[in-house]
């Protein structure tokens, strides 16, 4: 057994409307293992999103979340972000955003533009460092918004559909470059995503949600050799196997949820 | 043609289309005086104000009430837009001080601050104080505004983002809500500065030993109504100025915002 990096325990969040309390979430429990890839899928409004902000200590919640065996106060570099409006730094450069979180931990200017550079290169934005982000398109800025995340050096990684805003071509090019990341830090990583292939091509674990009150009804193991190509992996038995699986299961969730 | 090139005939033709309607209007303006359709007792000619006009920049009358003027409209503007930025920001972050503080500002914000000069008089009395204070609540409402509105919507997921790559709360005061709320902020200095002239000048109009408003006044008194105008005239050269100059500083401050994408305000 690896060793637990992220644990839940009974944690539970309602919100506050004008009339009622609604619980969003409801008792979940979850524990990933250092290194685990995990995907939280479930049909939109299950409170997938709200559950990865409690993770990262953005919200308040019943229960108890622990990283590395200690519970959380608030956020922490120890956890990075990436979310789907991506939520750069509009007054900085790509360059600055990248640096941000170098610098915040005290490292000199020369070694932040080193590794902001390094990083520059990894995303492909070569000669867009001193462009600010409205100047980028949207795939450009996801990038960076990933890109500072990982110059932030943290230990697991959160991922709020952070490639939900792409077209379909770019969506494979960053699911290639995510998955490349992962396997090459094997670093730990919750991502929501309604996506479900883009579930099954990334994680080693997928968690299919319940409609509110979010619950984690069904769990699925995914063991595809990486090492392949991505058609591949995309047309082998197994990868459609549990992709139809997870899709069951998710729709049926979907279906139970209430007509709005 | 290259872009240098292009840039300063568009830049040469902003001016001219700025100011062509103001030269056409004062043209209409002095034929209309040459023919003796007006009354120069009654609105002096062109002419007549930049005889004045020349005649006021070359003493010292002129200057030293406008540096007056100018100390009071500036002093007031930057204390009520500094204490203006610091009440936005506390209104932004404790709900106990926007409570407190919100009702007092929506009930003061359409109220002509000229309208409280007489009781300013009978607190501090006539002179720099006075104006200085009538100025200062001024600009102090239009920055509490746009600093709380620019504060307030700035989207939480850039305040995580700074959050979880290592700012603390403070810092997140100082790298994320401030910066974001920066053109809100110069939205709000820009409308105060505007006032500023307006409130200083009123208040010496009211009362005041000295100032351009008191100049303005006086030879509207004494029916010098050329050197009135022309007093006028020195007002909005320093007006306009200073606010070419505030958008100036925005622009180069704010050329990562949206609102510079190409073109000029």
């Amino acid at each position: 057994m690896m060793q637990e990096k992220i644990s839940l325990k009974d944690v539970s969040k309602a919100y506050d409307t004008r009339s009622t309390e609604v619980l969003a979430l409801d008792r979940i429990n979850l524990s990933v293992a250092d290194g685990e890839f995990v995907a939280l899928v479930g049909p939109s409004g299950c409170g997938k999103s709200t559950l990865l902000y409690i993770v990262g200590g953005f919200l308040d919640a019943e229960g108890e979340v622990l990283v590395n065996g200690a519970p959380i106060d608030g956020p922490g570099v120890d956890r990075g972000v990436v979310f789907q409006e991506y939520a750069l730094f509009p007054w900085m450069t790509v360059r600055k955003n990248i640096a941000y979180g170098p610098r915040q931990r005290g490292m000199t200017d020369a070694d932040c533009n080193n590794l902001a550079a390094r990083l520059i290169k990894l995303i492909g934005l070569d000669g867009f460092a001193d462009r600010y982000p409205r100047e980028l398109s949207g795939g450009m800025k996801q990038r960076v918004a990933i890109a500072r995340m990982l110059a932030g050096d943290p230990e697991v990684f959160l991922l709020d559909e952070p490639l939900g805003a792409l077209d379909a071509q770019t969506r494979e090019i960053m699911q290639d470059e995510l998955l490349r990341i992962w396997l090459n830090n094997k670093k730990t990583v919750i991502m929501v995503t309604h996506d479900v292939v883009e579930a099954v091509f990334l994680a080693s674990r997928i968690c299919v949600m319940s409609a509110r009150p979010g619950r984690i009804v069904k769990e699925f193991r995914v063991q595809l050799d990486r090492g392949r190509s991505r058609e591949e992996i995309m047309l082998s038995d197994e990868f459609n196997r549990i992709r139809n699986d997870v899709w069951l299961a998710v729709r049926e969730q979907a279906l139970l949820m209430p007509k709005q | 043609m290259t872009t240098a090139r292009r840039n300063v005939r568009d830049r040469l033709g902003w001016v001219v289309d700025g100011i062509l309607p103001i030269a056409i209007l004062v043209a209409a303006w002095q034929l209309f005086a040459s023919i003796g359709a007006i009354n120069e007792a009654m609105l002096p000619s062109p002419y007549g104000i930049g005889l004045a006009l020349f005649d006021l920049a070359t003493g010292p009358e002129i200057r030293e009430n406008l540096l007056v003027t100018l100390y009071r409209a500036f002093g007031g503007a930057a204390l009520g837009c500094a204490c203006g930025v610091a009440v936005g920001i506390a209104m932004a972050r404790s709900e106990a001080f926007d409570a407190v503080v919100s009702p007092l500002v929506s009930a003061t914000y359409s109220l002509p601050k000229t309208a409280i000069v007489p009781l300013l008089i009978l607190w501090v009395g006539i002179g720099h104080t006075m104006a200085v204070l009538a100025v200062f609540l001024t600009c102090l409402l239009p920055t509490v505004v746009q600093t709380y509105h620019g504060v307030t919507a700035t989207p939480n997921v850039i305040v995580w983002s700074a959050r979880s790559l290592g700012a603390s709360r403070r810092e997140v005061l100082w790298h994320i809500l401030l910066p974001h709320a920066l053109p809100d902020i110069l939205t709000g200095i820009r409308v105060a500065l505007g006032f500023s002239f307006v409130v200083a000048i009123s208040a010496e109009m009211i009362a005041s030993t000295a100032g351009v408003g008191r100049l303005i006044f006086m030879y509207g008194e004494n029916g010098s109504y050329a050197y009135m105008f022309a007093a006028i005239t020195s007002v909005v050269i320093v007006a306009f100025a200073a606010d070419r100059l505030l958008l100036l500083l925005s622009s180069r401050l704010l050329s990562w915002h949206v609102s510079q994408r190409g073109g000029h305000s």
